[in-house]
C-alpha cells in the first residue's frame, strides 16, 4: 500500500514537471497536425528562403561525388550555383529567370527557363489528408551531421509506386543537412550528405552571375530567346488515363526544341512529394523502346500514334511503366 | 480517436489508471507522441484561456542536444547498470531522469558559455571571415576555368565521373535526350527531395 502511495506520488510528480517540459518546448510550434509534415515545410523554407553555402556529397550506385552549392536570397529573389568537385567542374547555375548548365569538357553551356521555387511544397490542409493515404510519416529522433543537431523525418510509402524518403534537417534553421530515397528493398538508392554548411553572414553579399560569358569555343544552347510568354498550344487530346493512386496532374507545356525544333509537350504528375513527367513528341527516325534507368531515375519509353511517349521521374520502374503505358491520344 | 490518443488525453487530464506509467514512458521514448501530446496540451490550454503570451520554444531542444552530445560509453554504463533481481525498475530511472540530467548540464555549460562568450565569438568570427574569402575565391576560380574557353581543366586529364542511363540497347542521342528530358522534370516537377535532383544533373557524365 504504502509502494503504491509513493509510486503513485512519483507519477504524479512527473506528469506536473516532466511531461510539461518535454512538450511545452520542443521546438517550434507546430501549425500542422503532423510535426513530421511540419519539419518538412521547415526544411522547404530554410533551403528556398535562406542564403548558404555548403560542400555535400552525392551517393549514389557505388559512386560518390563531391559538390558545393552557394544559394543566395536577397530581395530580388533567389541565386544558386551547384559545382561537382570530382572530376570535371560541372556546374549548374539558377536564377529568377535561367537555368544554365555547364559542361566543360564537352564544352557545352544549356540555357533554360528556371523555374522558380524549386525547393517548394507548400503544404495545404487538403495536401496533408491526401499524402497521408499514400505515406505514414514519423519523426526518429535527433541524430548529429556535419557536427549539427538534427531531426530526422522518415516517409514511408504505402504502396510501390513511389520511394521513401528520411530528411536530417537542421534543428536551429531547417536546412537539410542529408536526404536519403530508400526503395521497396528497404535500401538507400541516392542520398546527400553535408559535411560543411555554413549561412551568410548578415549584410554578406555574392556576386553570381546567372550566365557567365562564354567563350567562343563552347556551344550555346538556348532552349529559349529570353521571352517566357511564347508557347505553344498544349494538345489536350494526350491524357493519362490511369495514374497511381494519388498522382494528379500538376501541370501542362509545349514548346519547340531548340536544335531540332521539334515540338515536345511535358505533362507533370505529382503526388505531393514524388514527381514524373511525361514528354510527348513526333517519332523521328529509329526510337528506343522500353525501360531505362539513372540511379533512382526510372524512365519508360512507347511508341503510340507515330509519337514517342517517355515517362520519367524518380519513381519506381514499376510507376513509369504504368504511366507511360496508360498515356493515350482522343482525337476529339 | 485512437488507444494512444486517449492515453494522452488521461495522462494529460491526470485521469487516474494503471496504464498511466506506462503511457509516461511511451511518451519519453517517442518524439512523435511528444508532439502529439504538446498539440493537446495546447488545445486544452487555449480553451481554458491559459496559453502564456509567449511560449519559449527552444528550451528542451538545447537540453536534449546537451544530453545527446554527451559521450556513448558514458551514456551506456548508465543504461546498463543493473537492476537487483525482482526489483522493479523505478520510474526515477536515467531515462526518466534524462531531461532533469540534461537540464543539469545545461545549466552548468551556460554559466561557462556567458564567460566565454566574447572571446570565442571573436575568434569565430576570424575564422570564418578567413574561409569566406578563401570560399569564394574557390568559386570565382572555378567558374573563371570554364568560361575562359582555351583553359583546359586540370581535372578532364582524369576519369570523369558521372552518370549515365542503364539502356538495352545504346542509340546515338538517347542519352542526351534522355538527359535533357530529366533537366526538365526536375525544373519543372515539385518533389520533395532536398537537393538530389540538382545534384542529379549536375552528376551527368559530360562525354554523353
Amino acid at each position: 500500500m504504502i509502494h503504491s502511495s509513493n509510486q503513485s506520488g512519483k507519477l504524479k510528480f512527473l506528469r506536473k514537471t516532466l511531461l510539461p517540459i518535454l512538450i511545452t518546448t520542443l521546438v517550434s510550434a507546430p501549425a500542422f497536425a503532423d510535426p513530421a509534415m511540419e519539419w518538412v515545410q521547415k526544411m522547404s523554407d530554410a533551403m528556398r528562403n535562406l542564403s548558404y553555402r555548403g560542400d555535400f556529397v552525392y551517393m549514389h550506385e557505388n559512386q560518390l561525388e563531391s559538390m558545393r552549392i552557394v544559394h543566395y536570397r536577397d530581395a530580388n529573389g533567389e541565386k544558386e550555383r551547384l559545382i561537382s568537385l570530382n572530376g570535371e567542374a560541372r556546374e549548374v547555375i539558377r536564377d529568377n529567370q535561367n537555368l544554365t548548365c555547364i559542361w566543360p569538357s564537352s564544352r557545352k553551356v544549356v540555357v533554360d527557363f528556371s523555374r522558380k521555387n524549386s525547393f517548394s511544397p507548400i503544404f495545404i490542409p487538403e495536401d496533408i489528408a491526401r499524402l497521408e493515404k499514400f505515406y505514414s510519416m514519423k519523426l526518429l529522433g535527433m541524430d548529429r551531421i556535419a557536427n549539427q543537431e538534427t531531426m530526422v523525418v522518415h516517409i514511408d510509402p504505402k504502396d510501390r509506386y513511389r520511394y521513401g524518403m528520411k530528411f536530417w534537417i537542421n534543428q536551429d534553421n531547417g536546412l537539410m543537412m542529408k536526404s536519403s530515397l530508400i526503395d521497396e528493398t528497404n535500401k538507400e538508392i541516392e542520398q546527400v550528405m553535408f559535411t560543411s554548411l555554413r549561412l551568410f553572414e548578415e549584410g554578406e553579399k555574392l556576386v553570381l552571375d546567372s550566365l557567365p560569358e562564354i567563350a567562343k569555343n563552347y556551344t550555346l544552347i538556348r532552349y529559349h530567346r529570353g521571352d517566357s510568354t511564347v508557347s505553344v498550344m498544349t494538345d489536350n487530346a494526350w491524357q493519362l488515363d490511369a495514374a497511381p493512386g494519388g498522382f494528379w496532374r500538376e501541370s501542362v507545356l509545349r514548346r519547340k526544341l531548340p536544335d531540332t525544333d521539334q515540338i515536345v509537350q511535358q505533362m507533370v504528375y505529382t503526388d505531393g512529394l514524388a514527381s514524373l513527367s511525361i514528354f510527348i513528341e513526333r517519332q523521328n527516325g529509329e526510337t528506343p523502346r522500353g525501360s531505362s534507368s539513372m540511379g533512382a531515375v526510372n524512365a519508360f519509353i512507347r511508341i503510340l500514334n507515330n509519337h514517342t511517349v517517355t515517362a520519367i521521374g524518380e519513381v519506381p520502374a514499376v510507376t513509369v511503366k504504368q504511366v507511360a503505358e496508360s498515356v493515350s491520344y482522343r482525337n476529339q | 480517436m485512437t488507444d494512444q490518443d486517449e492515453k494522452l488525453s488521461y495522462l494529460l487530464d491526470d485521469y487516474p489508471g494503471d496504464s498511466a506509467e506506462a503511457s509516461l514512458d511511451e511518451v519519453i521514448g517517442d518524439v512523435n507522441l511528444q508532439y502529439r501530446a504538446r498539440r493537446y496540451q495546447m488545445i486544452g490550454e487555449a480553451m481554458r484561456h491559459e496559453l502564456p503570451a509567449a511560449i519559449d520554444t527552444g528550451f528542451h531542444s538545447s537540453v536534449m542536444a546537451r544530453i545527446h552530445q554527451q559521450p556513448a560509453d558514458a551514456r551506456r554504463a548508465q543504461l546498463q547498470t543493473p537492476v537487483q533481481a525482482g526489483s522493479r525498475p523505478s520510474l526515477l530511472s536515467w531515462v526518466t531522469l534524462k531531461p532533469f540530467a540534461g537540464l543539469a548540464v545545461a545549466a552548468s555549460v551556460a554559466l561557462v558559455t556567458v564567460a566565454l562568450w566574447q572571446p570565442l565569438k571573436q575568434e569565430s568570427g576570424q575564422l570564418d571571415d578567413g574561409l569566406v574569402s578563401a570560399d569564394q575565391k574557390k568559386v570565382e576560380q572555378l567558374s573563371g576555368q570554364q568560361i575562359q574557353g582555351s583553359a583546359v581543366p586540370v581535372s578532364i586529364q582524369l576519369q570523369p565521373l558521372g552518370t549515365r542511363w542503364k539502356v538495352e540497347r545504346e542509340m546515338p542521342g538517347l542519352q542526351q535526350k534522355l538527359n535533357a528530358y530529366l533537366v526538365n522534370h526536375t525544373e519543372y516537377s515539385n518533389s520533395v527531395q532536398g537537393l538530389i535532383p540538382q545534384a542529379r544533373v549536375a552528376g551527368f557524365d559530360s562525354q554523353q
